[in-house]
């Protein structure tokens, strides 16, 4: 017994050696290199971002795993790290891992569909604008809000958002509105919304569009008669990066070099590639 | 729900669940192993007997404080929280940046620690006093009669309370994604937010999940019988009495 134990902990101490090991030559290769430009998004929030097995459409790795990332952020994040001259690495994080990752400098950017709300823009920098999108509800087909074409048709409605987004806030101007408690991400919404938990929930265009194609139970309602008020700074989205970053200026310039037809065209390209689409 | 469908989503996507679910059991075996290292540390050096000299006292407490402070600290906050002050905080204070992979590791390891310190410490206290005076009266320090009396009896006797961490460190590391360790339940979530089909794709993550943690009770339970040795057996010393 005592010569196992005795193997034990020979065993671990080895083990914690060998895990300290790698871990300092990862910090030392991985992290501090600056001809490495690296972006944090989810690769769950089609079409701007999802995760796929291959490389098939212009994905790009995963850092730490075998799997890719691809969407409209990423056309854009390989846009901007050729325009830098660096190469592109692609860190997989939740969401709400995005910021405290940014400001810890794990990643040099965040390129997930972020708004540039003024809460956020306390806390990190954001460039100019690359997609601006209108809110839309998406609900259940053959529901009564099926229909609907303004924000008084939702009184009475069970509405939801996600958490820490301003969908969440917008939310208060619907009158009589039953705000539920938000919620951590799209598909969590969407099982409420398929098993009837919610009757709806406030969504940008292009993953109401991509939510629509991928389940035909869902329909997506466009406030053709009054729809939510948003500053612009929300239905936009734009690349965060850390307070005072010396990227800024350069990103703006590349994203200037952008026209809103290479946009649109990046974006049709990616609803017509996100995984969801052959199902 | 249809099997159909299920089948479809596992075949389509058996890589990432796989993937996902090795991670998770690496991260779970590694970080449960230093946990009960850690534990059975701990547990040893806070059952030490008062000893005589003022100097080694004060030490004593010193450490005893600081072990009792470390698990309370770990077994009074949430994994989740842990993970963010951990990974984040180390980054923004220290400037160290650890590997993402390595960060789930010592997050588990000191987590599962801080549990596994207490159910040690159970586990000694549990042992008849009758042993620790005896092992005292033939001369016995407190770390010789623990490594030769004392723990292998622990050992036999926390291995379910073991094998229950082991479960819930399996099921746990499902909140390590907020620091971007893609194990199982990210996977599926990643799959989720491809396909929507939320019911069939979860529930073939539930699948591995209980196929894990089944399979890793299972192994426990049989190192347990192990242990116990076998159940009938010859009394050695008796012969001349037939």
């Amino acid at each position: 017994m005592r010569r196992r134990l005795v193997l034990l902990v020979a065993l671990s101490l080895i083990g914690a050696m060998l895990l300290t090991a790698c871990g300092g030559g990862n910090a030392s290769t991985g992290e501090e290199e600056s001809d490495v430009f690296r972006v944090g998004l989810e690769a769950g929030y089609p079409p701007f971002n999802w995760t796929q097995q291959d490389d098939s459409n212009g994905a790009v790795p995963i850092d730490g795993t075998s799997e890719y990332a691809g969407g409209y952020d990423v056309e854009i994040a390989k846009r901007i790290a050729e325009g830098l001259g660096k190469e592109l690495v692609i860190v997989k994080i939740e969401w709400d891992g995005l910021l405290p990752a940014l400001e810890s400098g794990k990643i040099d950017a965040i390129i997930a569909g972020m708004s540039p709300t003024a809460e956020r823009a306390k806390a990190i920098d954001f460039t100019d604008n690359y997609y601006k999108s209108d809110l839309v509800m998406v609900v259940r087909k053959g529901s009564q809000y099926e229909n609907a074409t303004s924000l008084k048709d939702f009184a009475g409605a069970k509405i939801t958002a996600q958490l820490n987004t301003f969908h969440y806030e917008v939310i208060d101007q619907i009158e009589g509105v039953i705000k539920e408690t938000a919620m951590d991400n799209f598909p969590a919404m969407r099982v409420a919304l398929e098993s009837g938990m919610i009757d709806g929930y406030v969504s940008e265009r292009p993953e109401a569009i991509s939510a629509m194609a991928a389940n035909e139970n869902f329909v997506m309602v466009e406030f053709t008669d009054g729809g939510f008020e948003t500053s612009d700074d929300d239905t936009a989205v734009a690349v965060g990066l850390k307070k005072g970053s010396p990227l800024r200026e350069k990103i703006n310039e590349i994203l200037g070099q952008i026209s809103e037809e290479e946009r649109q065209d990046i974006m049709d390209q990616a609803i017509k590639n996100q995984p969801a689409a052959d199902n | 729900m249809s099997f159909q469908l299920v089948k479809e989503i596992f075949l389509d996507n058996w890589p990432m669940y796989l993937r996902g679910a090795g991670m998770t059991i690496v991260i779970s075996v590694i970080s449960t192993i230093l946990g009960a290292i850690i534990g059975l540390l701990i547990g040893v050096v806070r059952t030490i007997p008062e000893p005589a000299t003022r100097g080694k006292r004060v030490i004593l407490k010193v450490v005893n404080t600081i072990f009792s402070a470390y698990v309370e600290y770990f077994r009074g906050t949430p994994m989740i929280v842990q993970a963010m002050v951990i990974y984040y905080g180390s980054a923004l204070l220290f400037d160290i940046h650890l590997n993402r992979f390595v960060a789930a590791i010592i997050i588990v390891s000191i987590n599962t620690g801080a549990y596994m310190a207490e159910i040690v410490r159970g586990g000694i206290t549990s042992i008849d006093e009758g042993q620790f005076e005896a092992a005292s009266a033939i001369g016995m320090t407190h770390f010789q009669s623990m490594f030769n009396i004392i723990l292998p009896q622990v050992i036999r006797n926390i291995l379910p309370a073991t094998a229950n961490e082991f479960v819930i460190n399996i099921k746990d590391t499902s909140v390590l994604n907020v620091i971007g360790v893609t194990e199982l339940f990210f996977q599926t979530k990643s799959i989720t937010g491809n396909n929507f089909k939320f019911f069939e794709s979860y529930f073939i993550a539930s699948g591995i999940y209980l196929l894990m943690t089944f399979t890793i009770t299972r192994i426990l339970r049989h190192f347990e019988k192990r242990l116990d040795g076998p159940q009938n057996y010859d009394l050695v010393g008796n012969q001349m009495q037939v």
